[in-house]
């Protein structure tokens, strides 16, 4: 596990290393294609090639300046203080203000919960005060949900970001490069991106030569490695996980955890994910955390069988909102692993998917450090527990507090992949498995 | 031809670098094996207060990068250290079970101790650093010798060693700083390693008012009336002041940036040019225009690297089109080079007094790779020729630059190596030595 992390660590080192040895070259329209919609939360392409955040995370998970300079914590964490960049301009030619980025994140708060209290600009620099001290926020603002935008006045999303939206025709939204970006003009002139095409349809393209890069799903990661393609892996980004409803018959501890012992992580792992993903019971993956294995991780039917009792089951339903291939394979295993431990568990119907006690997710990981992982992590699953401490030992400890009840069952860590075509040089991948098209430039581009 | 002679200490500094690599090589094997006597004394520390004194089975795991060499020697010193607290491993009836795991995260390595006792399971855990010291290489015609300046955990464009008032300074050029390091010599005694012997003693931030490019060089060069000027895209920083401190100024500038050294006379026919040829740089991208000062009789092609190279017939000068392809400007003639297509992007000029007596160092071309290479070249007639093994480097180099601080005799080059998981930037002086 942890080679396959070092690898994949290492190939997004490759990824991110900024200049190539051979300089890479201006110029030039790259094309994309995805699966996902380009403006979906969190991993939309879109929002990341116009919108800058506060802050990045780095591949070390070190976080580092973006729109914010410098930054400062007060009284104990519930106040922080972030200064902004100077000079720094929105794509419509207005100045990013810390008026414009308190508006931007109140917007973003007026949809969903934000964990403080109040943004508020205070001549160029905004502060933010929370109830509960917020140790991480740094790092939390480099999250894509936290991205600055704002409409221009015919109502379209402009940022500060290395492109700007200028059309969508024909399935494809063209993206300009912002000359004048605080982080440098991207080498490439034009990006082409074109949303919801099946992975069939992308590989298609790409092997004709009608796109430039297109996404690998980590089910097919091992055929494409096979076939020697260009593909950059991330570090493992997406985690699998069961959650379960502490309701009616998985209202007791036991029930959940003879459930959660039915599962067979490692048939799921090789048979489906052709061994590209990482066995796992812990929110993190081994290589962030390095004390992932302390969280077992094997089948244990005997002991289902045991905890449960011999208690008769309902039947119960198992449901997930990912609608691909593979998810669904996953799933029916799901089903038939809980079945041999006595549960009677049938997969949900697309309508009753919503209201199953048991859920597969596929939830997606931004943070770089062990820390804020875990806190995102908790956020996405809405579970409520406090990570303190910084060093390994305290997030094991909390972290085993929160898995002891048996509401979320981790399963499998996967990475993400691009296939780029010959034509594209220097494709980095951002921590969270996204690919840095401002940092790709083109062959024979000048 | 050499350039008038300011910032003589060259010598001193190559002397300098091949003491510490000198100094190195002793004390490395007495450095690895100290490695892990800390954290093993720590770990054995905090098994004993869960397990407490008397017998126990001890099961080691490697689950990190270590080598698989280092193991038996941790285990030893776990023992060893594990018998000083009282707990005695061996027994394989112990009722105690202490399982240790060699694991690592992205701070580090961690050490991950669980002590079993019946169907309790008790944890304690312990970050230790992973830092290791790596190998230099040799090579055929030339050797080239390297050795490390100093590791930043930023982007690092070009650093140079500079001599004033008797004391030298490595200058760090930043996209967004210059930082001053003075050499600390008590530290390098005690530590043996060259990096460790700098200590930071003044950064200064550079002001600009656009945006740098995204791929962004930056040069140190030596000046004649202060320190140092440092060429950025559109910025020009120059220190002041002669004493030990200094203070650095920033402004927008499109001055072009010297690629020759003064009296070369680089490219022409005459030799006899008073000032340095210069180029000027495309504030808006990764190169130069093409556009010389006080230039040649012909137009050129942009391109991204250009040095003054010695010729027999008096001073070339050799530049790196966009295009990949190296050409010499000899007599005012474009002459191709050929041999060069394994050349990435950037290179600088040493005199080593070697073999013809200058060499041109040039990494691997290509994307960035996991692994990047260094090797020496020389030219003879149109035709490059290596003369050195490639040196393999770990990472991606970023810039090479001859090394012109405190060396205006320029037989050595600063080359700035990006390492990654986690990314740093090492600095490394690489002088080519003859066999």
């Amino acid at each position: 596990m942890l080679r396959r992390f070092v690898i994949s660590c290492v190939l997004i080192g490759v990824a991110l290393a900024a200049p190539a040895r051979t300089r890479p070259h201006y110029g030039g329209a790259l094309r994309i294609e995805t699966q996902g919609d380009p403006w979906q939360m969190p991993d939309g392409l879109a929002r990341r090639l116009v919108l800058d955040t506060l802050t990045m995370v780095s591949d070390n998970g070190a976080v580092q300046p973006a729109l914010a300079v410098r930054w400062e914590s007060q009284n104990a964490d519930h106040r922080w203080q972030l200064w902004i960049r100077a000079e720094v301009h929105f794509q419509d030619g207005t100045p990013l203000t810390a008026d414009a980025i308190a508006a931007s994140l109140d917007e973003v708060c007026s949809h969903g919960a934000c964990p403080w209290r109040m943004v508020r600009a205070v001549g160029p620099s905004v502060i933010f005060t929370s109830d509960s001290p917020l140790p991480d926020l740094p790092e939390l603002l480099a999250q894509a949900q936290f991205a600055i935008a704002k409409q221009d006045p015919t109502g379209a999303v402009v940022g500060t970001g290395p492109f700007r939206v200028t059309g969508f025709a024909n399935g494809a939204l063209t993206l300009v490069a912002n000359d004048d970006c605080w982080s440098g003009r991207p080498f490439a002139d034009t990006v082409e991106l074109r949303s919801r095409r099946t992975i069939r349809d992308q590989w298609l393209d790409l092997s004709v030569g009608k796109t430039d890069i297109v996404e690998v799903p980590p089910e097919l990661l091992r055929q494409a490695q096979q076939l020697h393609l260009n593909v950059p892996v991330s570090r493992p980004v997406d985690l699998l996980a069961l959650t379960i409803t502490p309701n009616g018959a998985l209202a007791s501890r036991e029930m959940r955890q003879a459930a959660a012992l039915s599962v067979d992580r490692t048939a799921l792992c090789n048979v489906i994910f052709q061994k590209q993903g990482e066995v796992t019971a812990s929110l993190l993956p081994q290589g962030l955390s390095g004390y992932s294995f302390l969280f077992a991780s094997d089948r244990d039917l005997d002991r289902a069988h045991a905890l449960r009792g011999g208690a008769s089951s309902p039947a119960l339903t198992l449901g997930t909102d990912d609608t691909s291939a593979a998810m669904q394979l996953v799933a029916d295993r799901l089903a038939l692993n809980l079945h041999e431990a006595g549960f009677n568990v049938q997969t949900a119907s697309p309508a009753s998917r919503q209201s199953a006690p048991l859920q597969l997710r596929r939830v997606h990981l931004e943070a770089g450090s062990p820390r804020a992982a875990l806190d995102e992590m908790l956020a996405r699953f809405g579970q409520n527990g406090t990570v303190t401490g910084t060093d390994a030992e305290s997030l094991w400890r909390a972290e085993r507090g929160i898995l002891d009840n048996e509401t979320v069952v981790p399963l499998l860590w996967l990475p993400r992949a691009w296939d780029a075509g010959e034509r594209v040089r220097d494709l980095r991948l951002s921590i969270d498995g996204q690919p840095l098209l401002a940092d790709a430039s083109l062959e024979g581009a000048k | 031809m050499r350039s008038a002679g300011y910032n003589p200490p060259q010598r001193m500094m190559h002397k300098g670098s091949l003491w510490a690599v000198v100094a190195l090589m002793c004390v490395l094997p007495a450095a690895r094996a100290a490695n892990w006597e800390q954290p093993s004394a720590d770990l054995a520390k905090q098994i004993a207060a869960l397990a407490g004194p008397g017998p126990a089975k001890l099961i080691l795991r490697n689950d990190s990068s270590l080598a698989s060499a280092e193991i038996p020697v941790i285990r030893r010193l776990l023992e060893r250290d594990l018998r000083g607290f009282g707990v005695v491993t061996g027994g394989s009836e112990s009722a105690t079970l202490i399982r240790i795991t060699l694991s690592e995260n992205l701070r580090g390595g961690l050490w991950v101790a669980e002590v079993v006792e019946g169907t309790e399971t008790r944890v304690t855990m312990l970050q230790v650093s992973m830092e290791t010291v790596g190998p230099s290489a040799g090579g055929s015609g030339v050797t080239l010798r390297r050795s490390l300046v100093i590791t930043e955990a930023d982007p690092v464009l070009d650093a140079q060693i500079f001599s004033i008032g008797g004391v030298q300074k490595l200058v760090v050029l930043e996209p967004e700083r210059i930082v001053t390091y003075e050499r600390n010599a008590a530290a390098l005694v005690a530590s043996g390693s060259a990096q460790s012997s700098w200590m930071e003693d003044q950064r200064f931030a550079i002001a600009h008012t656009r945006a740098f490019p995204r791929d962004i060089r930056g040069e140190l060069m030596p000046a004649q009336d202060h320190l140092f000027d440092a060429y950025l895209p559109g910025v020009l920083c120059s220190s002041t002041g002669a004493s030990t401190q200094i203070a650095v100024g920033c402004s927008d500038s499109d001055d072009p940036w010297p690629i020759s050294t003064p009296g070369s006379g680089a490219g022409s026919s005459s030799g006899s040019n008073p000032g340095p040829q210069r180029a000027f740089y495309n504030a808006l991208r990764d190169y130069f225009t093409g556009v010389l000062a006080p230039g040649v009789s012909m137009e050129l092609p942009p391109f991204y690297q250009a040095a003054d190279f010695p010729r027999p017939t008096g001073t070339a000068l050799l530049l790196n089109g966009l295009d990949g392809r190296v050409m010499l400007i000899e007599n005012n003639i474009l002459k191709p080079v050929s041999g060069a297509n394994d050349w990435g992007s950037d290179f600088a000029v040493i005199r080593s007094g070697c073999g013809s007596g200058v060499q041109v160092l040039v990494s691997g071309s290509g994307a960035a790779a996991t692994g990047d290479s260094l090797r020496a070249y020389e030219i003879a007639g149109r035709e490059a020729i290596a003369v050195s093994a490639p040196v393999t480097v770990e990472g991606a180099v970023v810039a090479i630059h001859t090394a012109n601080g405190a060396a205006s005799e320029a037989a050595s080059a600063t080359v700035i190596v990006r390492r990654d998981a986690p990314t740093r930037y090492e600095v490394w002086n690489v002088a080519a030595l003859c066999n």
